[in-house]
C-alpha cells in the first residue's frame, strides 16, 4: 500500500481506509449444498467502508460501536494484520503491513487471553521468550518485569501452567507480557471480556496508572461502557464501517443522554405533585421510586422533593452508558438523530 | 543473526513442552519404526528378481536406517499451519517481531530432535542384535559428513514442499489431502520408502532421481551406504539444490499472496 505523505505529528493516520471481505454463502438443505457445490457463491462484506482518523501520540482513543462495526477489522489493519482493501493507513510512520521490525517492535496488540501467552507454559517462560524476541537488556528485562508483577499484582501464578490460571490471572498475565517490549502503541480489543467487575477495575486501574508513567497511545475497543468511561477521554463511534462520531466521551454524552435518572425513598407510598416540567416517574416499588428528568431541572426537583418532607434518600445518576450506545444502534430513528445531532 | 536468541528460546520452550507429553512421544516412535519394519521383513521374505542389487544385508541396512533418515527430515509444518489460518491464532505470529513461520519450523525440528532420543538407542541396538546378518563391506566412514550434509539438504526439501503445500492453508480449508497426493503417497514410493530406489527399473529410476523425494529419504542412505559414485553424488546435490530454489521461490510467491487475503479470524 502507498503511502503519500509522512505524518509525523499522529500517531496513527487514516484516510479513506478500508477492508472488505468475500464471504461464502449457503443456503440451508442437501439441495442448495450441491449447487453450492457446482456454483460457490460469494458476498461482499464491506468490514470498514471508509475511515478516516488522526490520533496523536499518548491519546487513549476508545472504539464504539455494536457487534460487526468494523473495530476489530480496524484494529487487526492499524497492527498490520489484515491488508487494507482500499484507503491510507500509517502508524508510528510505518505502513503496518509491511511488518518491519521497527514497527513490531514498537506496537501491542491484545486480543483476548491467549494472544502471546504460550498455552503450556508458566507465564514466567514466556516473558523469557519475550524478552529473547524483542531483544531486551537483561537488566530493563529484569526491571519491566518486576514493575508489572508488582503493578498487576501477578507474583502469585508466575509460575503455574497457563492453561492452568483463571481467566482474570491469564488477562492480568497477558497485559504484563504486551508490556514487557514497552510498546508506544498498545491495541486493546475487549480487555476485560468475561471479567468480573472487581478484575475490571483492576484491570482500568492499572491501565490508567500504567498510561500516566510511560504515555504509549492506546486504542481501545470494549462492550464495557465503564472500560471506556474511565480509560478514554476521546471516542470513535462507527457503525457499518463508516465513522458516525469523533471526540469527546463527555460531548457524547451530553448530546445523547439529556437526562438524569434520580433515584427517590421517600416514608410514603404516593408520590408528591412537584411542578416541574418533564419531570417522568420510570418506575416505582413501594416507596423507592425512578424518576427522569431534563439535567437543567435536576437541581430545582431535588430541592423540591427536600421541601416536601418526605424524602428518606436520593441519589442522582447519569443514564448508563451502554444504553445509550445501544439504543443508539437499535433503533434507526435514534441514529439518525444521532447523526443530526453531531 | 539477529533472531539467534530467539530461536534458541523457542527451541527450548518446545523442548520443556515435548518433555510434559511422554505418551505422545512414544506413539510417535511407534509410527515412524513400524512402517519400516513391516517393508524391510517383507522383503526379506520374497524372492528377489534378477538383477536386484540388493542382498538381504542390503535390505537390512537400508531399512534400519529408514526410521532415522525419514524422521530427520520430516516436516510437520503442513498440519500446524492450515489450523493457524483457520482459528486465527497466526495473527500471534503476524504481530511479533519475528519471523512468522519459524516458530511452526522449529516446532517441528524439536520434535525430529526429540524423536532422536528414541531412535538412535533403537539403531544401535538392532545393529547390535543382527550384525551377523549385517555387510559393513560396503561402508566407507568419510562418507558420514556428506550423507549428513544431504540429510541436512533433504530436510530442507521437505521443509520447503510441505511449506508451500501448507501455505496454500491460506486458500484451502484442509490441505491435508493435497499433502497425501503431493507429499505422502509419491514421497513414499518414489523416495524409497517402500521399495529402495536402487532396485527400482532402470526408466523408473532415472525419473525418481529427477523429482526431489528421493533427495529426502533415499539419496542420503544411498550414500552412507556407499552405493554411489562421486558423480552421482555431485549430480544429487544438483537435482536437490535445484528443487530447494524452485520451492523457495513457490513459498515465497504463495505466502506473499495468501497475506494478503488472511482474514485473521478468530486468534
Amino acid at each position: 500500500m502507498k503511502i503519500s505523505t509522512p505524518n509525523c505529528d499522529n500517531c496513527v493516520f487514516t484516510e479513506e481506509l478500508g477492508r472488505d471481505f468475500n464471504i461464502r454463502q449457503k443456503s440451508q438443505g442437501l439441495a442448495a449444498s450441491i449447487k453450492n457445490f457446482i456454483r460457490p457463491s460469494y458476498k461482499l462484506v464491506e468490514a470498514v467502508r471508509s475511515l478516516s482518523m488522526r490520533i496523536g501520540f499518548g491519546e487513549i482513543v476508545g472504539f464504539l460501536g455494536p457487534n460487526g462495526a468494523g473495530k476489530t477489522t480496524t484494529l487487526k489493519m492499524l497492527s498490520g494484520l489484515l491488508f487494507p482493501s482500499r484507503g491510507k493507513l500509517e502508524v508510528l510512520g510505518h505502513s503496518p503491513f509491511s511488518r518491519e521490525r521497527e514497527f513490531l517492535s514498537q506496537i501491542s496488540l491484545v486480543m483476548g487471553q491467549k494472544q502471546n501467552l504460550w498455552w503450556d507454559l508458566p507465564p514466567i517462560e514466556t516473558f523469557e521468550i519475550h524478552r529473547s524476541i524483542y531483544n531486551l537488556d537483561e537488566k530493563d528485562f529484569k526491571g519491566r518485569i518486576e514493575e508489572l508483577i508488582d503493578m498487576l499484582e501477578i507474583s502469585d501464578c508466575l509460575e503455574t501452567q497457563t492453561r492452568k490460571l483463571s481467566l482474570g490471572q491469564r488477562m492480568r498475565c497477558e497485559l504484563a507480557v504486551s508490556l514487557l517490549h514497552r510498546p508506544k502503541v498498545l491495541f486493546l480489543d475487549e480487555p476485560t471480556i468475561g471479567l468480573d467487575i472487581l478484575m475490571q477495575k483492576k484491570i482500568r486501574k492499572f491501565l490508567l496508572d500504567y498510561h500516566a508513567r510511560f504515555k504509549p497511545t492506546i486504542l481501545l475497543t470494549s462492550h464495557y461502557m465503564d472500560d471506556v468511561a474511565a480509560l478514554a477521554k476521546r471516542v470513535i463511534v462507527i457503525n457499518n464501517g463508516l465513522k458516525i462520531y469523533d471526540g469527546l466521551l463527555s460531548d457524547l454524552t451530553e448530546k445523547m443522554r439529556p437526562e438524569k435518572i434520580i433515584t427517590v425513598i421517600l416514608n410514603s407510598e404516593t408520590f408528591p405533585k412537584i411542578e416541574i416540567p418533564n419531570v417522568n416517574i420510570v418506575s416505582q416499588e413501594s416507596n423507592l421510586f425512578r424518576l427522569k428528568a431534563p439535567r437543567e431541572n435536576v437541581g430545582k426537583l431535588a430541592a423540591a422533593l427536600y421541601n416536601t418532607g418526605l424524602t428518606i434518600d436520593l441519589t442522582i445518576e447519569d443514564t448508563p452508558l451502554e444504553d445509550i450506545i445501544g439504543n443508539l444502534f437499535t433503533e434507526k430513528s435514534n441514529f439518525q438523530q444521532f447523526r443530526t445531532n453531531v | 543473526m539477529l533472531h539467534l536468541k530467539a530461536h534458541a528460546a523457542i527451541l527450548k520452550a518446545y523442548l520443556k513442552i515435548m518433555l510434559t507429553y511422554r505418551g505422545m512421544m512414544i506413539l510417535h516412535l511407534f509410527r515412524v519404526v513400524l512402517m519400516p519394519l513391516v517393508i524391510a521383513t517383507a522383503w526379506l521374505s520374497i524372492e528377489k528378481a534378477d538383477g536386484n542389487p540388493y542382498e538381504n544385508s542390503d535390505y537390512l541396512l537400508y531399512y534400519l536406517l529408514v526410521p532415522l533418515v525419514m524422521n530427520l527430515t520430516n516436516s510437520r509444518s503442513v498440519f500446524r499451519f492450515p489450523v493457524s489460518v483457520r482459528d486465527g491464532t497466526l495473527s500471534r505470529e503476524l504481530i511479533k517481531p519475528y519471523p512468522p513461520l519459524m516458530n511452526i519450523v522449529i516446532e517441528s525440528f524439536t520434535n525430529n530432535l526429540q524423536m532422536l532420543l528414541y531412535l538412535v538407542p533403537f539403531t544401535l541396538i538392532s545393529v547390535f542384535v543382527f550384525q551377523s546378518h549385517f555387510d559393513f563391506s560396503f561402508l566407507n566412514y568419510k562418507l558420514v559428513p556428506i550423507s549428513i550434509l544431504a540429510i541436512f539438504f533433504g530436510a530442507l526439501t521437505r521443509l520447503l514442499i510441505s511449506g508451500s503445500i501448507a501455505l496454500t492453508g491460506f486458500w484451502l480449508e484442509d490441505v491435508t489431502t493435497l499433502n497425501l497426493l503431493l507429499n505422502g503417497s509419491i514421497w513414499a514410493l518414489l523416495g524409497g520408502m517402500i521399495i529402495p530406489v536402487a532396485t527400482f527399473p532402470e526408466k523408473i529410476r532415472q525419473i525418481a532421481e529427477l523429482l526431489p523425494y528421493r533427495y529426502m529419504l533415499s539419496f542420503p542412505i544411498e550414500i552412507f551406504s556407499g552405493r554411489l559414485t562421486t558423480l552421482a553424488i555431485y549430480k544429487g546435490f544438483a537435482v536437490m539444490f535445484f528443487w530447494i530454489i524452485i520451492f523457495s521461490f513457490t513459498a515465497r510467491f504463495i505466502w506473499k499472496r495468501g497475506i494478503k487475503i488472511y482474514s485473521a479470524y478468530g486468534g
